[in-house]
């Protein structure tokens, strides 16, 4: 019974995230890689802590408060850091399920840990405490560093400032629970209440961005690709900002460019028809050429250069949500 | 600015939509067709007047798809003017949908 208290409240919440997720962002993969790593974060923190509590003398209660939280935070976030840096995570949503993921699986190893540690010995309010706060509040944490990344990152913050908000939050509100300012019960409760609360408001915010960058783009992009298909594109203005370009590169590089565009939309839009597919369980498009496709816009950026890309930017953008958009075709 | 109109016939119903189906009318579009999938086997969407659909209206037709699916109904678009007809062409939607070129052929 206790081990039940202890683990099962993170896990029924991190299958409620999973199925809260209406567009099908998260990898059932990443996922378990996620919680993978959440347990090895948590013997890495083990013994990182043991070790550096016989260093230092500052006594348990200070370490437990102001130590701890920056290690345990640190070794869980790194594969939030890991996913973000090689464009696997696009949006809030997806965030914040892998966030929690890393934190429920360093929460899983922990109380599993303590309960072979301290046996029975506690009672099983300990256990449900354990089980409604620590295990959530970790989880919240890691995910609240995760939602905080990917909105610095989506705001073109470079990946090292994007991280510093993240983590100083997620290392303040674990300082925070470990301070104990509020009766444990009290303090497990406000979890229990607002951690869905905040994941419900993420969530919402997430879908509806997801559902206006869709909108935005998707006609655009198709309306795009329509006029170039038809020999059309020189008479709209993408078309006229491609011809002013011709002043700065050789006809060569124009030819680069304008296939670049071609190719980035064409796979664009699949990107986008499969998340709409997906969202409503269909089984996806299979496209033998896509591969290819993807091989050639890699090819096409590496000729057009950096130059060539930043030029290109009133039209395409190659940042992060465009990757991670292409990046979604691999799967 | 969209303008539905339905006709039943039999376990069929037909729905004229004229107009353009994007984000702000898509919400009113899938008002009138969801409900539409509880009550008939089939769906014939004429699209002769349709003018302009977006990611939103796309949406709304897959909604409609995986209702009818799941009742072993069905969904056809028909009379789909050229332009419409590309965005589902180039989207690659024309492979998921049922597409006719007149209203008979899709009533048939």
């Amino acid at each position: 019974m206790h081990i039940v208290f202890s683990i099962l409240p993170v896990l029924l919440f991190l299958t409620g995230l999973f199925l809260l997720d209406s567009f099908k962002l998260v990898s059932k993969s990443r996922l378990g890689l996620c919680i993978f790593w959440g347990v090895i974060s948590a013997l890495i923190s083990y013994y990182l802590n043991t070790w550096l509590n016989s260093q230092l003398t500052i006594g348990f209660a200070t370490f437990s408060r102001y130590l701890a939280p920056i290690t345990e935070e640190l070794s869980k976030i790194l594969i939030v850091f890991f996913l973000i840096s090689r464009k696997k995570i696009g949006f809030a949503v997806d965030a914040a399920v892998y966030g929690f993921a890393a934190g429920a699986g360093f929460a899983l190893a922990e109380n599993v840990f303590y309960m072979f540690a301290l046996g029975h010995q506690p009672g099983l309010v300990v256990w449900i405490l354990r089980g409604f706060g620590t295990a959530l509040m970790h989880g919240g944490c890691t995910a609240l560093f995760a939602i905080i990344l990917i909105d610095g990152i989506q705001r073109d913050k470079h990946l090292i400032l994007a991280v510093i908000p993240g983590f100083l939050t997620a290392i303040i509100l674990h300082s925070g629970f470990n301070h104990f300012f509020l009766n444990p019960y009290i303090q497990t409760a406000l979890i229990f209440i607002v951690l869905p609360l905040v994941f419900m408001l993420v969530f919402q915010k997430s879908n509806n961005s997801l559902q206006d960058w869709l909108e935005i783009e998707f006609s655009h992009e198709v309306e795009l690709l329509r006029m170039m298909q038809q020999g059309k594109f020189a008479h709209t203005k993408a078309g006229d900002y491609l011809m002013s370009l011709r002043k700065h590169f050789s006809s060569e590089a124009i030819v680069d460019l304008y296939n670049y565009i071609s190719v980035y939309l064409e796979l664009s839009i699949k990107a986008k028809r499969n998340m709409m597919l997906k969202e409503n369980g269909f089984p996806l498009i299979v496209e033998p050429d896509i591969g290819a496709k993807l091989e050639e816009l890699k090819q096409l950026r590496r000729q057009i250069g950096k130059i060539g890309e930043l030029a290109l930017q009133p039209l395409v953008r190659m940042k992060h949500r465009e990757i991670w958009k292409l990046n979604q075709l691999k799967n | 600015m969209m303008k539905v109109n339905v006709t039943i016939s039999g376990n069929t119903a037909i729905i004229g939509v004229q107009g353009r189906i994007d984000t702000i009318t898509a919400g009113e579009f899938e008002a009138s067709l969801l409900p539409l999938t509880e009550k008939h086997a089939h769906l014939v969407v004429d699209c002769s007047q349709l003018d302009y659909i977006s990611s939103s209206g796309l949406r709304v037709f897959l909604m409609a798809q995986k209702k009818l699916t799941a009742t072993a109904g069905k969904l056809r678009l028909c009379n789909l003017q050229p332009t419409i007809r590309e965005i589902f062409d180039i989207s690659g939607f024309s492979s998921i949908f049922a597409i006719y070129p007149d209203l008979q052929s899709a009533s048939q």
